[in-house]
């Protein structure tokens, strides 16, 4: 089992955030939302094709929709497999953080 | 199909750029994010802007996975480093901006005006419509079929759906009185709309029926002609209107945009079938056909290739070295090669030309960067201690250049989309599918050459103060004092500096003297006469009778001789010249042999221009005969063999030896069949044969000719100032004594070079700017480098003196130097620029003529001169340190 980075970490829950409706464009308001990174579409849909050859998301594209220019939509939905590494990785971080919060918030605040 | 709200340039920018597998999902996520974005309620501008970031670093991220690009740890810190150094150093700022400023664009020059002439046509798969035309293997050029040849293709081939054929011309519309200018239009086939695939805005478009002889004569008008002439009448359609003194049945009305073939604005019906026999004799008409669906260009060229094997059989006389081809249709239109300009050596010429001056103005704001990253060099070594790799300082470094170049760019483009708005009179010379407004593949191009200027100007630094140099850097960084040694390479950075500005200045002096020398020789007043076309349009028999084509000559020839009697009787007038083109104007050429040469002897330098002119055309221009006589009646004819040349005629082909008498004739190629010899009877002075006023094209020979045999003419009336005045009398005149005659180009005759005074003076000012730029760069550059390196030597120089060395041995080692490293510069790029000259002007057989050398001198004594002072001040410098000091600094 590889490790997911920080980036992808934030694509993957997004995908489980948005279920049936996460492609590209909603994952990126996603982000946006709740971190307030603003990251590129480009960074989004390579990220997503990485995740996809490595089978911990499964994509299929939608018929284009009237009011969109023709242009079709990939829709994204979590594996079985991006399910455990994302929870192994979220497992990793919260195992490491127990217990020390309060000692970084005090050392934030100086 | 809804619009999208994303803006239009940084859309297809995005298409560019954003390549791959996933595009079209990232493509659609842009949009639709925008889309999501304006309805969340975030104002317009804002949303493009964040469209546009998006655009561009999604790019990054596709082609950085794409390429597997390493991470050389380019980060905005090094971004901000080289917008520091921008405005901590606007002297060197400001250089390195304007020199790739100027390079960059200028680089682009030659693939954008060539791409925008070699465009489809901007209609429904525009690039599946061809030209159809012969090649003929004996003299290696393009020939435009005949209507019979036309007529075979059009029943043997199967590889195109349809043909069409045109012919543009100028038409009198409603303008019985003369004052309206003629009309741009063509003469068609009904098949042309459907093979271009348009519609009319009203009516209807040409159709078989319209093409039989005898038929009612109509016309479909173009959008502009509509408004202008016809008021925008929405009923336009069924009106009669009266082109030449026959009229038309406007039978439709075309939208704005179309103006096939080339800005045309009316279509008549071409009827070709009365012409269909005339073989080879036969009309010249671009034709023009749309490849049937699934066939390649290839499949259509196989085929004609077996017609044409066929009919070379049939038509030996005519056919033999003739090979039909399918080219695009703007290739066609153009003549050109088919392979369009990138097939043709002299693009490349230009081409290499144009890089040039980037690879010059990089030289030499690399040799700027290199004095100031020698000068930094302490700072870097310090940076190397703390842990930054190698990779990383190039990277920082390459960065900084980056932000140079990115910036020159921008300014670039700019600068020429600005000047480019000064040009839009020349929009309306070139054809209609032309657009040199900068587009995302320009900028995409200027963003690459950027990269590529960013590496070139910063390569030499970053390997220079890396690496080995770094231990000896830090060591006298200690000391207080640059650990850069440039040893062999800033000479050879020199010398080749030196080498590339005098090629470039050699030539671009060697052009500016080609410009001025010829126009200064034109002994014409020329901003007296004032200057049109007259054309007399063929007009086919309505009842179907064959054309007759001596009748038509004669038609021409009353008309000629009736205007130029009517003009000279005018007031004001004072004379009226009459030829197939006029002084100054571009002149065709031939190549020629003289009576009593050796065969082997004729080479490409008996090339001459050519001039048919009436008897009184040197009168007219008040042109004393210098030898022998002028033109007489008895010289007409198709017996008549007297010509005249001109002085440089005389100085180029005979080396000034007397020429009256001498015989000439054309066709000294061993493929071709010489034609008849022609005497030469007089000289006359150099009336200018070439707008770019080369003087080695400027050698004329001048034919008499007949009233009738010249269609269309040029016009040259003497009338005083402000001679554009007269143009509404000459119309009037033309007009009444043959309404179909039009009058088109009327300007003052200095300002009728199609490409006329405006643009060289643009070209006369383009080159002396640039060899302004090109010496202030040179000087910048060498300056900086050699002050540096004279520098580096304080304490050597210092010592020397410690030990007795004379003022004048310090000198000699500095001065000898430079001169050398100037001089050996100096003696490569002479043979360059000669060849480059030679190329471009065709001086000579050899190109050490006398102005070359002058020139070459000049430039050489220029370049050793700035060499000199560039290396003064720090001589002087040198001079004055002590003994104690320089032995102190080297602690």
């Amino acid at each position: 089992m590889g490790y997911l980075g920080e980036f992808e970490q934030l694509i993957l829950f997004s995908v489980v955030e948005l279920g049936d409706d996460a492609y590209g464009g909603a994952i990126r308001e996603t982000i946006e939302r709740r971190t307030g990174r603003v990251v590129s579409s480009g960074a989004i849909n390579t990220a997503l094709g990485r995740l996809a050859e490595r089978n911990l998301v499964m994509s299929r594209v939608a018929e284009p929709a009237a009011g969109r220019m023709g242009r079709p939509r990939k829709y994204y939905s979590l594996q079985s497999a991006g399910a455990r590494e994302l929870m192994a990785s979220y497992s990793t971080i919260q195992a490491m953080a127990g217990g020390l919060i309060p000692r970084l918030t005090d050392l934030a605040e100086g | 199909m809804p619009k999208s709200r994303s803006p239009g340039v940084l859309r297809r920018l995005a298409a560019l750029l954003i390549r791959g597998p996933e595009s079209a999902f990232i493509l659609a996520d842009l949009d639709d994010t925008m889309e999501r974005e304006l309805a969340r309620g975030i104002p317009l501008w804002r949303a493009r802007w964040r469209y546009a970031m998006n655009v561009f670093a999604s790019a990054f991220s596709v082609w950085r996975t794409r390429w597997r690009m390493p991470n050389l740890g380019m980060s905005w810190l090094d971004v901000k480093l080289g917008l520091r150094m921008l405005v901590k150093q606007p002297g060197l700022t400001l250089v390195a901006v304007f020199a790739l400023a100027i390079g960059i664009p200028v680089g682009l020059v030659p693939a954008h005006f060539a791409n925008a002439i070699q465009a489809p046509l901007p209609f429904d798969e525009g690039d599946r419509i061809m030209v159809l035309r012969n090649f003929n293997v004996a003299t290696s050029d393009p020939e435009t079929p005949s209507l019979y040849d036309f007529m075979q293709w059009r029943d043997e081939l199967s590889t195109f759906g349809a043909l069409g054929a045109a012919k543009t011309g100028g038409y009198n519309v409603n303008a019985e009185d003369g004052r309206a200018a003629p009309v741009p239009g063509a003469e068609v086939t009904a098949s042309t709309f459907d093979i271009l695939r348009v519609r009319p805005l009203h009516g209807r478009t040409l159709i078989s029926a319209d093409e039989v002889i005898g038929a009612p004569t109509v016309v479909v008008i173009g959008y502009d002609l509509w408004q202008s002439r016809l008021d925008g009448d929405p009923d336009v359609v069924g009106r009669t209107i009266r082109i030449g003194r026959v009229p038309h049945t406007v039978v439709g009305v075309m939208p704005k945009e179309f103006l096939f073939p080339y800005r045309d604005q009316l279509w008549l019906p071409l009827r070709v079938s009365a012409l269909a026999d005339e073989h080879r004799l036969g009309r010249e008409f671009t034709m023009f056909g749309r490849l049937s669906d699934g066939i390649s260009s290839e499949e259509a060229q196989a085929e004609m290739t077996t017609v044409g094997l066929r009919m070379g059989v049939e038509d030996p006389d005519t056919h033999t070295w003739l090979r039909p081809e399918a080219v695009p249709f703007t290739i066609g239109f153009f003549g050109l090669p088919k392979g369009g300009f990138q097939s043709m050596p002299e693009f490349y010429l230009v081409q290499v030309l144009t890089l040039l001056l980037l690879v010059v103005a990089c030289a030499n704001v690399g040799m700027l960067l290199l004095a100031r990253t020698a000068s930094r060099s302490s700072e870097l070594a310090v940076r190397t201690a703390l842990g930054a790799s190698r990779a990383r300082i190039v990277s920082q470094l390459f960065t900084e250049a980056l932000v140079f170049a990115v910036l020159a760019a921008g300014v670039g483009l700019l600068l020429a989309d600005r000047i480019s708005v000064r040009f839009d009179w020349m929009e309306n010379l070139l054809p209609f599918w032309v657009d040199l407004g900068v587009t995302p593949a320009t900028v995409l191009k200027a963003l690459l050459l950027a990269v590529f200027s960013a590496g070139a100007v910063s390569v030499v630094p970053a390997l220079k103060v890396t690496g080995k140099a770094v231990q000896r850097s830090m060591q006298r960084a200690a000391a207080g004092r640059s650990g850069v040694r440039f040893g062999g390479m800033s000479s050879a950075l020199v010398v080749a500096d030196v080498m590339l500005t005098v090629a470039t200045v050699g030539l671009a002096v060697g052009l500016w003297n080609g410009l001025t020398e010829a126009r200064d020789g034109m002994d014409i007043q020329a901003d007296r006469f004032l200057s049109a076309q007259l054309r007399i349009p063929r007009i086919e028999p309505a009842d179907g009778a064959a054309f007759d084509r001596t009748e038509f000559m004669a038609r021409v020839g009353a008309t000629q001789r009736e205007l130029v009697r009517r003009l000279a009787a005018e007031p004001g007038v004072r004379g009226v010249a009459v030829g197939n083109v006029l002084p100054g104007m571009d002149h065709s050429g031939r190549r020629f042999e003289l009576d009593g040469e050796n065969q082997s002897g004729v080479s490409e330098n008996r090339w001459a221009m050519n001039a048919r002119v009436d008897v009184d055309f040197f009168t007219a221009f008040e042109q004393p005969i210098l030898a022998g006589r002028g033109f007489e009646l008895s010289d007409l004819g198709e017996d008549g063999s007297a010509v005249i040349v001109n002085t440089t005629f005389v100085d180029r082909m005979l080396e000034g030896r007397n020429p009256i008498g001498r015989r000439i004739r054309y066709g000294a190629r061993t493929d071709e069949e010489p034609g008849p010899w022609y005497e030469i009877v007089g000289v006359v002075g150099s009336l200018g044969m070439n707008q770019a006023a080369l003087p080695g094209r400027d050698a004329g020979i001048y034919h008499p000719a007949a009233p009738g045999e010249i269609n269309p003419l040029r016009l040259a009336i003497h009338v005083g100032d402000d001679p554009t005045s007269f143009t509404p009398r000459l119309r009037a005149l033309a007009i009444e004594v043959d309404p179909t005659a039009t009058i088109s180009e009327p300007v003052a005759l200095d300002e009728a070079f199609s490409f006329n005074t405006v643009t060289m003076d643009w070209v006369k000012i383009g080159a002396g700017t640039l060899i302004g730029i090109l010496v202030g760069l040179s000087v910048s550059g060498i300056y900086a480098l050699m002050s540096f390196t004279v520098a580096q030597r304080k304490r050597e120089l210092g010592i020397r003196a410690a030990l007795g060395a004379q003022r004048n041995s310090i000198v000699l080692t500095i001065a000898g130097r430079a001169l050398a490293q100037l001089g050996v510069g100096v003696l490569l790029g002479m043979p360059i620029a000669g060849r480059l000259l030679f190329e471009l002007r065709g001086v000579g057989r050899t190109p050490m003529d006398s102005p070359f050398v002058a020139t070459l001198l000049v430039g050489m004594s220029v370049m050793v001169v700035i060499g000199m002072l560039a290396c003064t001040a720090p001589t002087l410098r040198a001079l004055k340190i002590t003994p104690t000091e320089a032995l102190r600094e080297g602690g």
